[in-house]
């Protein structure tokens, strides 16, 4: 297949372009101007070719689609204001959708996120699925779950005006350079992290397994118009997930420990002072927002069973093995 | 409010963040119907709508103004759409608000202007910093004559948006703004010559000024301003730098009698005047008196920041004025003179561009 993977230099993308062309795939990468392609190996690949697009503008997205059969859509804003965010995420899908539509290319395999769930409806220790409820405008929950749930409902109704689409939620993608992940709590820097609780299971999936998940999402047909969630078999829990990593990494970060009832019980008290006695007017830093801290750390089960069933995927690597890779 | 008065129909065009200052008012005055949300992003029109509690979207502003019919448009868009989208505006009969910069020279604005007199509606520049505290308690201490008679005024900006990164040194995608007869610098050269202009007498004698770049990047075309701008006895200047950190807009206004200064990013006033215990003990006391004051504001700046009180706090009362004189007739908070010698300042800080 010839796949168009956009977001290719980001931190996921970079192993989905290793990924397909190990799996016999040619690649065509979109990368913004200025991103420096030097560092990843595979950039001077006979299978890879470049395509230098901002899908922010619709300049040369539809001549970027000529000859592709499918597209794995990875760019996503991470950072920056909700408009900024709404820019590199939203707009840059309409634009993708459009491109797709007038390029007459019906394959789409969407990298959502976990993100979107509604954790304040989903009940502490049930099990996540992908049948959870998501959020409906997610206003109260930071700009990156917010965009992403408008950046799935586009996809979606690309999908019920008769493409062929497929989206992934990865849990916690960690690997090298992405050690630290807001479900465990809060990090001051590189050298302090903090766990709100430590008996929560971490949805993690190692980049290398969830690259491979999204590739062979491109690969079946029986994907089409399915909905999985991807997560590793190896699920440590937050305390688990500290005592292990953290020891490998350089410097070596701190871990301190604030317990999960005591965070609630303070969002609590802050939501209800600021409903009571500031009208809803305050701005709380997210750790002290309810559903966004439930968002983070409730503590859940996970079920990896539909993408194991529909795609035949296993994950490459264990935890210690994703470990050993990501630290060398 | 009188429940018998007609709310107005209001609606939006341009949905980025600036969009989020006005939504916000216009979904909570009582003199207002948010009726309409228009851009050419349908996800960004609908996300807008519903946050803000619209009661429709579109994507073409012709078929909003068609179907919805507003009385009140604001124009939030790129500035090299502002003129055509007024005109559009105006023409379907509607009284418009623009962002700044309400034109990109004199020249449009005269035909603009022209044209919403023609059809008898209210054409308004945003001219918020004029509104916010600390500018309105240093026109008070002007009007009082506490300062005595002015004679300097100077309006600076530095923003460190030269950063990598950042939304103005985007490489791939360049911000619009470069594109402007000031390159970036456009995007907030209105504000300094309206507050600048605010201080100063009506007929301005001598400008000089540079422009002056200094990065090896392709990307913005000015990197400062420093400018003087001469009217009578008093002495203007205005500075802007892309290249310095950490943010700040301070005004200052220098009278005979004694001076003002404030940082509208961090909002707080420095006083020096006469004080009681005479030339002796003024500066001392001046000195406890700043000291407190600064003591005060940061207390009130951080919970500012907590209720989300931010710089722009001055477009509320713009637009309340804006609102309340479109409804009752009462005098509009930025008059054509302020626009039309705002706009005048700026080409003639252009037409001296690399005169030094």
């Amino acid at each position: 297949m010839k796949l168009f993977i956009t977001g290719a230099t980001g931190f996921v993308g970079r192993f989905v372009v290793r990924s397909a062309l190990d799996r016999g795939h040619s690649v065509r990468a979109m990368a913004r101007n200025g991103n420096d392609l030097s560092k990843y190996a595979w950039a001077n690949h006979a299978n890879v070719e470049l395509s230098r697009v901002d899908l922010r503008s619709r300049r040369g997205l539809v001549d970027a689609l000529v000859g592709v059969d499918a597209v794995i859509h990875l760019a996503a804003a991470k950072s920056g204001d909700i408009y900024a965010q709404f820019a590199g995420t939203v707009v840059a899908t309409e634009n993708l959708l459009w491109a797709m539509s007038e390029a007459k290319l019906k394959r789409l395999v969407h990298c959502s996120t976990f993100s979107v769930y509604d954790y304040t409806r989903a009940k502490a220790g049930s099990v996540l699925t992908e049948e959870t409820p998501i959020e409906i405008d997610g206003f109260d929950r930071d700009e990156y779950a917010q965009t992403k749930l408008v950046q799935e409902r586009l996809v979606r109704q690309f999908g019920d005006a008769g493409n062929e689409v497929t989206i992934l939620r990865p849990g916690v993608i960690w690997g090298t350079d992405n050690w630290f992940t807001a479900r465990i709590g809060m990090s001051a820097g590189e050298r302090r992290w903090v766990k709100f609780g430590g008996s929560q299971i971490l949805p993690l999936t190692y980049v290398e397994n969830c690259a491979e998940a999204l590739v062979l999402a491109a690969e079946k047909s029986e994907a089409i118009g399915q909905t999985l969630n991807v997560i590793d078999d190896e699920m440590p829990s937050v305390r688990q997930y500290c005592r292990r990593v953290p020891p490998r990494l350089s410097p070596v970060p701190k871990t301190h420990y604030v317990p999960y009832w005591f965070m609630r019980a303070f969002a609590g008290s802050v939501a209800g002072f600021n409903r009571i006695f500031l009208n809803n007017h305050a701005k709380v830093p997210g750790i002290f927002a309810t559903a966004k801290l439930v968002a983070r750390c409730k503590p859940l089960r996970y079920s990896n069973a539909r993408i194991k069933q529909v795609l035949g995927w296993t994950p490459r690597y264990d935890f210690e093995k994703s470990l050993a890779r990501s630290v060398a | 409010m009188n429940p018998t008065v007609t709310k107005l129909k209001s609606a939006v065009i341009g949905t980025g963040k600036i969009s989020e200052e006005h939504l916000r008012f216009l979904s909570s005055c009582p003199l207002v119907s948010l009726e309409g949300v228009c851009d050419l992003s349908p996800s960004l029109a609908q996300y807008a709508t519903r946050r803000f509690g619209a009661k429709h979207w579109f994507t073409d502003h012709q078929k909003m103004l068609a179907e919805v019919k507003p009385d009140v448009v604001h124009i939030l868009t790129p500035a090299t759409s502002h003129v055509k989208l007024a005109t559009d505006c105006l023409n379907a009969g509607t009284h418009v608000i623009v962002e700044k910069p309400i034109a990109m020279n004199r020249a449009e604005f005269a035909q603009l202007w022209e044209l919403a007199q023609s059809k008898h509606r209210v054409l308004i520049e945003d001219h918020n910093y004029r509104y916010n505290e600390p500018i309105q308690q240093i026109q008070s201490l002007v009007q009082s004559g506490r300062l005595g008679e002015i004679r300097e005024v100077e309006v600076r900006m530095n923003l460190a948006i030269r950063a990598e990164g950042g939304r103005y040194m985007d490489r791939s995608l360049p911000n619009p703004a470069h594109q402007y007869p000031c390159g970036v610098i456009h995007e907030f050269i209105t504000h300094l010559c309206y507050l600048t202009l605010a201080f100063m007498p009506d007929k301005i004698d001598t400008i000089k000024c540079a422009w002056r770049k200094h990065g090896t990047d392709d990307v913005f075309k000015y990197d400062d301003l420093d400018a003087l701008v001469i009217a009578g006895p008093v002495h203007g200047r205005i500075r802007y730098a892309s290249d310095t950190a950490p943010d700040c807009f301070i005004v200052s206004v220098h009278g005979d009698k004694g001076s003002v200064s404030t940082d509208l990013f961090l909002p707080h006033l420095r006083l020096n005047v006469a004080r009681a215990g005479g030339k002796q003990l003024s500066p001392l006391v001046n000195h406890w008196c700043n000291g407190w004051e600064l003591i005060r504001s940061s207390m009130g700046n951080f919970r500012n920041k907590v209720m989300q009180k931010s710089p722009y706090e001055g477009l509320q009362t713009f637009m309340h004025m804006a609102y309340t004189a479109i409804a009752q007739g009462t005098p509009l908070p930025v008059t054509f003179n302020d626009m039309d010698q705002t706009i005048l300042l700026i080409d003639s800080l252009l037409d001296e561009a690399n005169r030094i």
